[in-house]
């Protein structure tokens, strides 16, 4: 039931866990896989240690013409070959976070774990709604998980 | 995909969400509708405390008041969380693509490699 609060996807890939590490890390790679379906990375800029900015553009080509989407964040952890964690949220160009009328929170958190593994490289991806050190945010998957428990039976 | 108000709302109820006292509150809630005074007690809050809690709770959807002017018992309305539930499954299908592409990535940068030793 964890997937109701955030979303965890784990995966073993044949490859070396410095290279899998690589692909996060460095631009020229991140651009190659990152872009959702239809969609290309422009834009890549990591400044990769514990609250180092990063920047994306993520590009769709549409009946209208290229439609640009940005996304900014910070590094929160930066542990080589092991752990990566980093904020995300949609910001206009020059990176300013675009701020819903609601006045809440457009942040989520991605939070990524390498381990060398027989024949590669296991990743356990986790993108929560809230970044962590949000008030309340610890101990939020425990209590969403009974919630739901509870709500389903 | 820009901001719609489905966004608007996830944030909401998000925020709403990001707090220990509020999730308790909803799990005693699915537990049953209760009234403010009720709720107080288990929190060892102060009535203006629960009720601004409750406030947050009622913005967000999660909550709604009953009409009986003296007490309004408080219920949970699980919609908003429905709707959460839809934020993390876009997400993960996005994600699993991107998985996708990553490894058919790497198995082409390994591929080359290979191609680069054995010339």
């Amino acid at each position: 039931m964890i997937d109701r609060d955030a979303v965890v996807i784990e995966r073993v890939f044949s490859a070396p866990v410095e290279m899998v590490w690589s692909m996060w890390t460095d631009p020229s790679h991140f651009k190659e896989w990152y872009g959702p379906d239809g969609m290309s990375i422009p834009v890549a800029e990591m400044d990769v240690r514990p609250g180092g900015a990063r920047r994306i553009c993520m590009e769709m080509n549409t009946p209208d013409g290229p439609m640009r989407m940005w996304f900014t964040g910070e590094y929160r952890q930066v542990s080589e070959n092991a752990r990566l964690v980093y904020t995300e949220a949609m910001s206009d160009e020059a990176g300013n976070v675009s701020e819903p009328p609601s006045g809440g929170h457009a942040v989520t958190e991605v939070q990524v774990e390498l381990q060398s593994v027989e024949g590669g490289t296991r990743v356990v991806m986790t993108h929560v709604g809230i970044p962590s050190d949000s008030p309340g945010a610890a101990g939020w998957n425990m209590a969403f998980d009974k919630l739901a428990k509870r709500l389903a039976s | 995909m820009p901001a719609t108000i489905e966004d608007e709302q996830l944030d909401v109820t998000f925020a709403a969400l990001a707090n220990s006292t509020r999730r308790a509150i909803l799990a005693r809630l699915a537990e049953g509708a209760a009234t403010v005074n009720e709720l107080a007690i288990p929190f060892n809050l102060q009535l203006p405390a629960i009720s601004k809690h409750i406030k947050v709770l009622e913005q967000a959807g999660l909550v709604v008041r009953g009409q009986s002017a003296q007490f309004r018992p408080c219920a949970l309305d699980p919609a908003p969380l429905e709707a959460v539930s839809a934020w993390a499954s876009q997400y993960r299908q996005i994600w699993e693509s991107r998985f996708d592409q990553l490894d058919d990535y790497l198995v082409l940068l390994q591929q080359r490699k290979q191609g680069e030793n054995k010339s």
